[in-house]
């Protein structure tokens, strides 16, 4: 009876986490984006296809050093991923890339308000060599 | 079978990772120019003999067309808006079917392909006249 109840209970805590990612991996799918641009290298390569979770920021702001996609604040039918590089007084982001060549992008992008966020890319799912978390 | 899986899995969002901002300047005639050197370089290869001459037609077809793809896909993804996909329906088709036959190119030595080509371009520069380009998207000549 009490290895019947442990069994039950394995599944039971199995299943609750299956249905955690799948959710998790279900809610993100809906955000996902594919990469354009070198300007992230080596962290994301052109073409790299990731999950983005839309609800990492919507209890706290982002961080230095944070990934983030974001709206293009000179064209709002444009996103962008970019490396938080500075948070201003007023709570707006300062953005760059990883690739050094494009380390001072941010004053090319501008000031970026934390409304404009959309999320955090957190795993990438292709190509299949490289699949898995991001730092 | 693996070209319908990755259509599924596909992202929908194009997430730039460029440092440009975008400059507004879009003229299919970018593409056109590309597309026309393709065939050019199609005839030639067709009209020689020359084995050497030959294999740099290739070469340099093989980067010309990446280029019209390139500038078809800029039409796309950063000129076209969703007003101008509710004025010509078939928008999306078109630019498939363009950046589609700029790989068919690379394959190729058919001088017809690179018509096709040049065709689906002349559709694309169609629509953008048709949603105001030449307008807003091109400076005027200062006189």
């Amino acid at each position: 009876m009490r290895r019947l109840f442990g069994v039950f209970a394995a599944a039971l805590v199995f299943s609750l986490g299956a249905v955690a990612v799948i959710g998790r991996i279900g809610r993100d799918w809906e955000a996902r984006v594919s990469v354009r641009g070198h300007s992230m290298e080596p962290t994301l390569d052109d073409g790299d296809w990731l999950l983005v979770n839309p609800a990492a920021f919507r209890r706290r702001a982002p961080r230095t050093g944070e990934l983030v996609v974001a709206r293009d604040p000179h064209d709002a039918r444009r996103v962008l991923v970019k490396r938080v590089a500075a948070i201003g007084t007023d709570g707006s982001l300062t953005l760059a890339g990883d690739h050094p060549a494009h380390a001072d992008d941010g004053s090319a992008i501008g000031a970026v308000a934390a409304d404009l966020v959309i999320g955090q890319p957190w795993f990438r799912y292709w190509p299949t060599e490289r699949i898995g978390k991001i730092a | 079978m693996f070209s319908r899986l990755t259509r599924v899995l596909a992202p929908r969002t194009t997430a730039h990772a460029h440092c440009d901002i975008p400059c507004g300047v879009y003229d299919p005639q970018q593409a056109r120019i590309e597309a026309e050197s393709c065939y050019k370089i199609i005839q030639k290869y067709n009209e020689s003999n020359d084995e050497l001459f030959r294999a740099r037609c290739i070469n340099v077809k093989e980067e010309r067309a990446e280029l019209t793809k390139h500038h078809i896909d800029v039409m796309w993804h950063d000129y076209f808006k969703p007003e101008h996909v509710e004025k010509f329906p078939d928008l999306h088709e078109v630019c498939w079917k363009a950046s589609k036959q700029a790989s068919q190119v690379k394959r190729t030595v058919d001088i017809a392909e690179a018509q096709k080509l040049l065709d689906l371009i002349d559709k694309i520069d169609h629509m953008w006249r048709e949603t105001g380009g030449p307008g807003s998207t091109r400076m005027q000549a200062s006189a």
